[in-house]
């Protein structure tokens, strides 16, 4: 295992305790900033007559940290109020539409935009691409739309922002509670900015969001506390606290300064849990495990670790670049190396949910990593 | 592929979960049921308002622990090994949204 981590890069320093380091600031806003470009069609069959049907396609470059409900008001101005005439407008019912991939695939409205994109990518066989070799195959991400009858038992919530909102907030505090054991951060927020929260996505603002949520985010910043003895002489265990330090309790290690222990409670390396949901290709299913930061012997969990833990067929050692894995796995739409830090995953990788979705799709004769590029 | 089917098996197993009326909602007379631990959480929503004779569009906020709502596609498999207590999925419901 290499002993390099991307949470050493140059910015990450004790000295940056209370700061969010350089580095972690640009992982994120590299999530942040990171878009599908999404082509959206009205199912022709379901245009009333008196649409104009030479009107195609609107282009959208949809934020990855987004969903789609949130992409709703432009698509009518742009694309439906255009297509269909006054009288058609006029029965237009938002509440009734939703998306489909090609493929009969159904875009659930309480996803990331991202993550529908990298499900889809990773659900698509190797086998049905080989048509096309292009690493673009896939882009733009075409959506068709649909006005009418929604099959609301698989999209299971309705389309307005309202329960978008809603079920975001949930997972905000599904995560909290996974990483401390309870929702007292996201529940301890005031309510301005409890809200910012989801104005921030909605307004795709960086600042906004990381305003409020640096507050409930673990940062990367190492703690400086010394190791616990017993634990493996290793370059990086000085940096880490162990996983059974409960928030509160970071006393019982080392008496370490107010500054100290504060940093350790917030340590992305200090929480009990890190959100992770394991997405299979073609519909599933979706495996969380708990999973610490740290493994039994003190040092960082990583990914590799991870997916051959839980996915031992599939991956049959921990590294995932070995000839042996029959499968691959994509978090934001890149290939994280074997010994990505769980940990620093949820710091810096996770959506504005707060989760680290991770993609894992089939790899093929001829394509497979191929899809990767996008 | 083999491999992806082994993981695709559906969980059969049953989990104990356990309901917790809150606020003014009503108490359940029997509260703890065996569920099929590859449901979706979904499933237990349309379980329980079946159960409290709920009628479409009357409103029912479902947590877990008291503390969240969990996803409707999160299976009861996956919530119960993550937030378990003593053996029990507890599954607080309510009439009104409780912990927004």
């Amino acid at each position: 295992m290499a002993t390099y981590s991307p949470k050493h890069a140059p910015g990450s320093s004790p000295q940056t305790a209370y700061t969010t380091p350089a580095s972690t600031a640009l992982f994120r806003r590299l999530v942040w900033e990171g878009t599908v470009p999404i082509e959206i069609r009205i199912d022709g069959k379901e245009l009333p007559a008196g649409s104009d049907r030479a009107l195609e396609s609107y282009y959208v470059q949809a934020p990855r940290v987004g969903y789609l409900p949130l992409l709703i008001p432009d698509i009518k101005r742009h694309l439906a109020e255009l297509v269909l005439d006054d009288s058609g407008v006029r029965f237009l019912k938002e509440e009734d539409w939703w998306f489909e991939a090609e493929g009969g695939v159904l875009m659930k409205w309480h996803w990331p935009v991202g993550l529908l994109y990298d499900h889809y990518t990773t659900s698509v066989s190797p086998g049905a691409s080989s048509s096309s070799s292009s690493t673009t195959h896939w882009l733009p991400f075409r959506l068709t739309l649909h006005l009418a009858a929604p099959p609301t038992d698989k999209l299971l919530l309705s389309p307005s922002i309202e329960a978008c909102k809603q079920a975001f907030m949930g997972q905000l505090k599904e995560a909290d509670f996974l990483r401390w054991g309870s929702t007292k951060r996201v529940t301890g927020l005031r309510k301005p900015e409890h809200d910012g929260l989801w104005d921030g996505v909605r307004d795709h603002n960086f600042d906004d969001y990381w305003r409020v949520a640096s507050k409930i985010t673990p940062t990367t910043t190492p703690s400086s506390v010394p190791p616990v003895s017993g634990a493996p002489p290793s370059s990086q265990s000085v940096l880490y606290r162990p996983a059974s330090t409960e928030p509160g309790h970071t006393g019982t290690i080392s008496a370490g300064t107010a500054q100290q222990t504060n940093n350790a409670v917030d340590g992305a390396y200090s929480v009990r849990n890190v959100p992770v949901k394991i997405y299979l290709p073609d519909g599933g299913p979706v495996i969380q495990e708990p999973i610490s930061a740290l493994d039994e012997t003190g040092r960082p969990t990583t990914l590799g670790a991870i997916l051959h833990k839980f996915l031992p067929l599939l991956f049959p050692s921990a590294s995932l670049e070995s000839p042996s894995s029959l499968a691959y796995a994509i978090v934001q739409g890149i290939l994280p190396p074997s010994d990505t830090e769980m940990a620093w995953l949820g710091a810096c990788m996770a959506g504005a949910d707060g989760w680290v979705n991770v993609c894992v799709g089939l790899r093929g004769a001829t394509t497979g990593l191929g899809l990767i590029g996008l | 592929m083999e491999a992806l089917e082994t993981y695709r098996k559906k969980d059969s197993s049953k989990i104990i979960v356990r309901f917790k009326a809150v606020g003014n909602a009503p108490i359940m007379k029997q509260n703890f049921y065996k569920i099929t631990a590859s449901n979706r959480f979904q499933a237990v929503i349309q379980f329980l308002r079946k159960e409290l004779g709920w009628k479409q569009g009357d409103p029912l906020f479902t947590y877990i622990n008291l503390a969240f709502s969990p996803a409707p596609d999160d299976t009861v498999a996956n919530l119960f090994k993550l937030f378990q207590t003593e053996g029990h999925l507890i599954v607080n419901y309510s009439s009104t949204a409780a912990w927004g």
